[in-house]
């Protein structure tokens, strides 16, 4: 590879490209006579064709190039932007694309054939030149015509005589001779000025820069163990104080703690604001997400997109991606009806698909809404029946809320037909496992008729997170809080068994329970009095963690296992306390799939 | 003697590539805009003219020309500026950019080899 040098920012150029590129070319669909974005798009075709070429990735640059060719067409108003022609652009862009992701893993173009889409590409060419070829041989002619009578004019109709083109040039020369004198009486000052002011240009244009994801990371990294050092300190000095609180020295040292603590406290803020990016960059893909499946099954789709603004952290936009696609397409595969449908049920041929974010706490809320046919609660039970899921029994005795929460269980699909859309093998329980696995939770809610709505709340970062610590024998757990809904306080005697299964009566409501010392095999008699049952929500799936005390709640840092053990079942990391021993957090969702395999 | 046309019209720039190869000048390349014409000098550092339009996307011509001119290896190479007539303003910034000449549209093959002969003319001096 010739240009090593100027890969990293070659690739970054072109996947800001790509990503504002898609966007752009959906909405020209709506608005084929918007010249402006027409010459967006032509200059994004255009600058990868010029970078491609310069960096010497040739498949790239033919594709472009090919692009380029048709959108210059386009953007001389010879001919129209059909959705013929989106296609075949759309899918050259997607090659691009491919590329780009080949490049980004291994610094070469993909060994791959790109003839057929140069085809397409060529072929849409050649029909769109039919109708300029018919322009531009027309001004040819007019050339030709001219030419025998030796007066072919260039850029307009009447070219001026030598008198007046004589008079324009003096002018010109007076105006330019004038604006030379001016510069000389210039003052000092002002030149001062210009330059004060070129000095503020170049300072807005440094204001941003580029860092390496990796920096930033190992940046969090020494901030996490920087709040380890300063739950451990507080701690210390909490002891030393409560032992010497007339000292004079100690008494400054708690001041001077408090200080260090609340510096800490917003460094850690700061740091994790600088990892932070807008939801809009995954938000970007989806008008192209929404028009090729909406295409795909002959549907018609508005899609409204709120709160892209919204920001969280760059690890997680990463991950929100495939999630949030499998349910864009579920919803126009599933919710949103045949517009021919949807126009006997009085509702507007197209369906409305909402993408929505917004920030709550410390959680980004991520919202999937269609206006569809909603999901029809008896037809999930008895889905969940003939898959063995529930028995006919328990579907009885389901709330409607817990009956639309099969649908995030392992091999539940309501589709009828399986399409080319959904039915690919991943069902929404994939999508629960994604979300759950960014210690977020995910519900759905759904009117009959009226439409469907999945709820996905994601924590903003995944490194530091609130817990509740809990204790069984001499082992200290943590919890994530997010996951925890209360905790109570119980004995021996409170606990009951149905079907062989531990549960107690909370309000009216019967709460399975999962005894923590009996997931890890802790040592030592269980107590009968007195434990605590910190009750879990997982979705809309409730259970109680027995434990034998509480201890309180405390920020953690989540470090991984390490290699050595790799990941272990029911343990989402460890993290190091104040008092220096290190804790097990415990991984939620890990456990409820620990429990529906073995009960 | 290699010339330099710019101009993000292809259509015009088909049209001035015609006439110069009427009036003599048959070794002809062209540019799209400012930073191709760039990119074009950089493969073929024998050009001895360039005739760039003003308003083009990506780099227009007044960048374009600023650029070369503080370029160490391109800045003496003679620049056209093609122009229309109401752009009296734009024609002073290209003067105090350091074009050698304009020539202001609609304009005459006449007129274009007029400008071309007095330039290189200039030149020599």
């Amino acid at each position: 590879m010739a240009e090593l040098e100027f890969f990293d920012d070659f690739i970054t150029e072109v996947t800001e490209i790509l990503e504002s590129l898609d966007q752009d070319l959906v909405e020209l669909e709506s608005r084929a006579d918007d010249l402006d974005l027409l010459n967006k798009i032509f200059r994004a075709a255009h600058t990868i064709k010029g970078t491609s070429s310069f960096m010497g990735f040739t498949r790239m640059m033919t594709i472009t190039h090919k692009m380029e060719d048709i959108l210059n067409i386009l953007r001389s108003g010879k001919a129209k932007v059909t959705p013929g022609v989106m296609d075949v652009i759309l899918e050259a862009v997607d090659v691009v694309k491919s590329i780009v992701d080949h490049l980004k893993e291994t610094q070469e173009e993909p060994d791959i054939d790109i003839s057929g889409i140069v085809g397409k590409l060529e072929k849409v060419y050649q029909e769109l030149r039919i109708g300029e070829d018919m322009a531009s041989s027309a001004s040819e002619l007019k050339i030709e015509e001219k030419t025998q009578g030796e007066d072919i004019v260039i850029g307009g109709e009447k070219p001026l005589s030598r008198e007046e083109l004589e008079a324009f040039e003096r002018e010109i020369e007076e105006l330019f001779k004038a604006e030379l004198e001016k510069e000389k009486v210039k003052t000092v000052s002002e030149k001062d000025k210009d330059e004060a002011k070129k000095q503020d240009d170049k300072k807005a244009k440094e204001n941003t820069i580029r860092v390496d994801i990796s920096r930033l990371d190992n940046l969090m990294n020494l901030v996490g163990e920087l709040v380890l050092g300063r739950n451990r300190l507080l701690r210390i000095v909490q002891q030393l104080y409560q032992k010497y609180d007339q000292d004079e020295l100690v008494q400054q040292l708690v001041e001077t703690m408090d200080q260090v603590d609340f510096i800490t406290t917003d460094l850690q803020f700061a740091v994790m604001k600088t990892r932070m990016v807008p939801i809009g960059r995954v938000f970007s893909r989806f008008p192209r997400v929404v028009r090729d499946v909406a295409r795909e099954l002959r549907k018609e789709v508005r899609l409204v997109i709120e709160g892209e603004d919204t920001e969280l952290d760059r690890s997680i936009v990463d991950e929100i991606n495939d999630p949030l696609v499998h349910l864009v397409r579920n919803a126009i595969d599933h919710g949103i009806e045949y517009p021919e449908e949807r126009e006997i049920l009085g509702k507007l041929r197209e369906g409305l698909l909402r993408l929505k974010a917004y920030h709550e706490g410390n959680h980004i809320v991520i919202v999937v809404e269609d206006d569809g046919r909603g999901i029809d609660v008896e037809k999930v039970k008895r889905k969940a029946i003939e898959r063995g899921i529930i028995s006919p029994e328990e579907a009885k005795r389901m709330t409607e809320n817990d009956a639309l929460n099969l649908i995030f269980l392992p091999g539940f699909s309501t589709a009828e037909k399986v399409s080319s859309v959904s039915g690919r093998g991943v069902g929404m329980d994939v999508v629960r496992v994604c979300v759950e696995k960014l210690n977020g939770t995910i519900e759905v809610r759904s009117e009959k008729g009226k439409g469907t709505q999945i709820i996905m709340k994601i924590p903003l970062t995944l490194a530091i997170i609130q817990s509740l610590l809990v204790q069984v024998d001499e082992e200290i757990y943590a919890i994530p809080l997010v996951s925890v809904v209360e905790a109570v306080r119980l004995n021996e005697e409170n606990i009951k068994t149905v079907e062989n299964k531990e549960v107690i009566v909370l309000r009216d409501t019967v709460l399975p329970l999962v005894r923590l010392r009996n997931i890890f095999d802790v040592p030592g008699e269980p107590k009968v009095k007195n434990m605590y049952v910190v009750v879990i929500a997982i979705g809309e799936k409730r259970f109680g963690l027995v434990v034998d005390r509480l201890i309180g709640q405390e920020e953690v840092v989540i470090k991984s296992l390490g290699p050595y053990l790799g990941s272990v079942e029911g343990i989402a990391g460890a993290t190091i306390m104040g008092d220096g021993r290190v804790t097990l957090i415990l991984d939620v969702a890990g456990i409820v799939n620990m429990l529906t395999y073995s009960y | 003697m290699k010339i330099l046309v710019v101009d993000d019209s292809p259509t015009m720039r088909r049209i001035i590539v015609n006439v110069l190869n009427r009036i003599g000048y048959k070794d002809v390349i062209e540019a799209e805009n400012g930073l191709d014409a760039l990119h074009k000098l950089k493969v073929n550092p024998d050009v001895s003219l360039i005739l760039t339009d003003w308003n083009m996307p990506e780099m227009d011509g007044l960048t374009f020309v600023e650029t070369v001119r503080s370029s160490p290896v391109f800045k003496s190479i003679p620049i056209i500026m093609v122009t229309t007539i109401g752009a009296k303003e734009e024609i002073i910034k290209a003067l105090k950019a350091g074009v050698n000449n304009y020539i202001v549209k609609p304009f005459t093959p006449d007129i274009l080899r007029e400008k071309i002969e007095k330039t290189l003319a200039q030149i020599k001096k």
